[in-house]
């Protein structure tokens, strides 16, 4: 048995479930972002840039 | 100091004092334990190029001293580095200060407080035998347990946040703390024998899948997400400008998190782990060209229009060189999981050279970029010397380029003497391992004086740190904080986990993986299923015209959900990998060869072996190579390591294979060997061990650890007190007398006897009888 379900070649599938798994989530993804309103990638994009008393004093 | 409420007029107006104590404190200790762990390095390749350098004395020999390198740079080094970026953009993308400074302080000498035990125990031989893996069970726990308090202190920090979005840095602070804990506590379960000792719960090939699970993405998860987190804030920051594509950096995350959990079994490739793991680890790491290069345009380009700056600002200099090198080794990654290249990278420098361009490169230069940032705005006063920081990159940069260069070289040297063949692939050119060890020895010289050159640079940081927090006065950062409504309700657990956009994508997953993983009739349903689903989400939409688009962005800003989804991109890899290969009875089921388990005083010197950290140079895996076939016998079955706790296939061979050395020559050669090993192998770099002659074998330790084998499953015969004596004490008296009949002459009680014992028993199997049931029958 353990020799069955480590070799045999149904297992391979996996390799293509996974793939195709990935695969629907990058899409999905992808899609996700490209829908994301341009204001909202603004204002995220520019966190980082909101300065605290450590900027200001130089 | 917590939020306080501000005097000004406006009641939802706050001012928030950062935690930047410890933030502070994590960098000095990064610097402290990197310098540390940097002169570990160093020592250790010295000890490569020359012997003499082990100095006789147990603990500062290469195999004890190699672990205590590895885990100083990954957990001391980095993780310390990694804290502090992570407490100092955590707390400004959110607005709020670290939810507890009791659990920061207590996150951060809990963290030092391991580390120096690390420090401790490895150079006293105390030992998991796992790479990256190497602490024992105590500290173990005391890990997972300051983890937790990390967790809880940045889950708690993120629910009383001003700021209702979560920037993409932050995703990746959430991945990297769900995956790790993950990771770290399935490789590291184990069995105590005694309070410093233990063995894996995993054997063999299934301890080799698990271990390169966990190694793989400690590197994905520990030393690239966290830092990547770290660049998508403090590169900007240098730059003084938003990062070059935020869409890019939401693809860049998921497609990283989904795909790196995959990739471990790369680390395994022509060994005798089943090949539909190795496909599969090698499809992945392919994948991961995309996200890995998407992400590192994103940085470099986020420099458009302040390129200027790099020939004036060492930060600048530091973050795009290090983001360079992590394009150059995430490309170099999936090329070597190519099997064909692996044949030549794997087990030779060449895995040296890429781990340090991206060690060197990647986390220790974005390190340096990010100290010399915070310096001046956590102490409040300009770099005590910037031509010092400039110095620093120069010398870091040719150190790292040395240090790459002469193993790349001496990489494909090894490999390439180490498999060639003559008379058509019948016989080695090289039949003699150390003639490719005294070709490689300029080129370790090579990259001692590159390591060297790292370290000086870094000891040049240390001092400019020092002074710029000397001369000037530790501050923390503060900032204004209007606090508004939120605009959306929450979305809640249920609505983040249940929602119809993750039922109808969990549907989708589960009919793809039928239709891929049946066949005939299950199959054809799976994909009518797949297309009904689709069908049922598209009316769904329609009849509730609602946009799941909202739901989304909802999540984006409710960070408990988003969390839960993440975990479950990065277990789905785990699971399809490691179920199948750890939920069946080995031993009993196994077809071929099958080890035969070692004698009490065979384990014991197993366990000296594991002491003395032999696997940092030898592996104990015949690969299914041409090369490696005639060098060292038939390839290696799965069957052959079966009752291994640890596994020991090792990942480097600075020495040659010990999986059939068994036999191979007499017990003194062996004897001779460890006493001298240049007595027996001229040329070789391999250390005395004098100690295993005088030191006694731990007999009263193995009544524990046979019990907690048998309890794993290995067939060690039950035993008495007096049988268990008896069986030690005749081996012990047979080895001793043949090694005095043939000159060499030891008290049989001595630890040179266990480990001969258990060098002896390596490669010995037996013959499994054939299944009875046919290969299609059994389907």
């Amino acid at each position: 048995m353990f020799h069955r379900i480590l070799v045999e070649d149904w297992q391979r599938a996996l390799s293509i479930a996974s793939f195709t798994i990935f695969a629907f989530v990058f899409v999905l993804t992808f899609i996700r972002v490209l829908r994301m309103p341009r204001k909202r990638v603004s204002h995220l994009e520019n966190l980082p840039l909101e300065n605290d008393t450590h900027e200001q004093r130089r | 100091m917590s939020n306080a409420p501000a005097t000004s007029a406006s009641l939802s107006k706050i001012r928030i004092e950062y935690d930047d104590d410890t933030v502070r404190q994590f960098t000095i200790a990064a610097i402290a334990w990197g310098i540390v762990g940097m002169l570990v390095g160093v020592l250790i390749a010295t000890q490569l190029a020359f012997w003499q350098a082990n100095f006789n004395t147990s603990w500062l020999t290469f195999g004890r001293l190699r672990p205590l390198h590895t885990n100083a740079v990954i957990f001391a080094f980095v993780g310390n580095m990694m804290f502090a970026g992570i407490y100092y953009s955590t707390q400004r993308l959110v607005k709020a200060r670290t939810a507890s400074f009791f659990l920061s302080q207590l996150h951060f000498w809990g963290w030092q407080a391991i580390i120096l035990a690390a420090a401790i125990t490895l150079p006293l031989g105390l030992t998991r035998g796992k790479e990256y893996a190497e602490l024992i069970w105590p500290i173990d726990i005391a890990v997972a347990l300051i983890w937790v308090v990390f967790a809880i202190n940045f889950f708690w920090t993120l629910a009383r946040r001003n700021e209702p979005t979560l920037y993409v840095a932050i995703w990746f602070y959430i991945a990297t703390i769900i995956t790790v804990a993950m990771l770290y506590i399935i490789n590291h379960l184990s069995i105590p024998t005694s309070l410093t000792h233990s063995y894996p719960i995993f054997g063999g090939v299934q301890d080799a899948l698990v271990q390169w699970w966990y190694g793989h993405n400690a590197v994905a998860f520990f030393l690239t997400t966290p830092i990547l987190g770290i660049m998508y804030y403090f590169v900007p920051k240098a730059a003084e400008r938003p990062v070059y594509s935020y869409r890019l950096s939401i693809v860049h995350f998921w497609s990283l998190v989904f795909i790196y959990i995959w990739a471990g079994p790369h680390h395994l490739l022509n060994t005798s782990l089943p090949v539909w793991l190795q496909s599969l680890g090698m499809i992945f790491s392919l994948m991961l060209w995309a996200p890995s290069w998407g992400g590192m345009l994103n940085g470099l380009l986020t420099l458009r229009g302040a390129w200027h700056k790099l020939r004036t600002d060492p930060v600048l200099k530091f973050f795009v060189a290090a983001i360079t090198f992590y394009g150059m080794a995430t490309f170099e990654g999936p090329l070597m999981s190519i099997r064909a290249v692996n044949a030549i990278s794997h087990y030779s420098d060449w895995t040296i050279a890429h781990v340090h361009s991206g060690a060197l490169g990647w986390n220790g230069f974005m390190a340096a970029g990010m100290f010399y940032w915070l310096a001046p705005r956590l102490w409040n006063r300009p770099l005590h010397s910037v031509s010092a920081a400039n110095l620093h990159f120069w010398l870091g940069l040719t150190g790292i380029l040395l240090y790459v260069a002469a193993m790349y070289v001496s990489g494909l040297t090894q490999a390439l003497m180490l498999s060639a063949t003559r008379e058509s692939g019948t016989v080695l050119a090289y039949p003699n391992f150390i003639d490719a060890v005294t070709s490689t020895r300029a080129l370790m010289v090579i990259r001692t004086i590159g390591g060297a050159m790292y370290l000086a640079g870094y000891i040049m940081l240390a001092w400019n740190v020092w002074k710029t927090a000397r001369l000037g006065q530790a501050v923390n950062g503060s900032i204004e904080v209007c606090v508004e409504p939120p605009d959306q309700a929450p979305i809640g657990l249920r609505g983040g986990l249940f929602g119809p956009p993750v039922i109808y994508a969990m549907l989708s997953i589960l009919f793809i993986v039928g239709w891929a993983a049946s066949s005939g009739v299950l199959s054809g349903m799976s994909i009518f299923a797949l297309i009904a689903t689709l069908m049922a989400m598209s009316m769904h939409k329609e009849m509730t015209k609602t946009s799941w688009g909202q739901w989304y962005e909802q999540l984006l800003t409710n960070s408990l959900p988003f969390t839960i989804l993440t975990a479950v991109a990065v277990f789905i890899g785990g699971i399809v990998q490691i179920i199948p290969t750890v939920m069946f009875d080995k031993a009993a089921n196994i077809e071929g060869m099958r080890q035969i388990p070692y004698t009490p005083l065979e384990l014991a010197g197993r366990d000296i072996y594991i002491r003395e950290g032999c696997y940092n140079c030898h592996s104990q895996q015949i690969r299914t190579l041409v090369g490696d076939v005639l060098r060292y016998g038939d390839y290696s079955k799965m069957g052959e390591s079966i009752y291994d706790h640890p596994f020991q296939w090792g990942s480097k061979r600075t020495g040659p294979d010990l999986a059939r050395e068994g036999g191979k020559y007499p017990s003194v050669w062996h004897f001779h060997h460890m006493r001298d090993p240049r007595q027996i192998s001229p040329g070789s770099t391999m250390p005395n061990f004098p100690w295993l002659f005088t030191d006694k074998t731990d007999v009263a330790a193995l009544p524990n650890k046979i019990a907690v084998q048998r309890r794993l499953g290995v067939p060690f015969p039950p035993m008495t007190a007096d049988q268990l004596q008896s069986s030690i004490g005749k081996q012990e008296q047979l080895l001793s007398d043949e090694l005095k009949v043939a000159g060499a002459e030891v008290p049989p009680d001595r630890e040179i006897i266990a480990l001969i014992a258990y060098m002896q028993k390596l490669g010995k199997s037996e013959q499994v009888p054939a299944p009875t049931t046919t290969h299609t029958a059994a389907r």
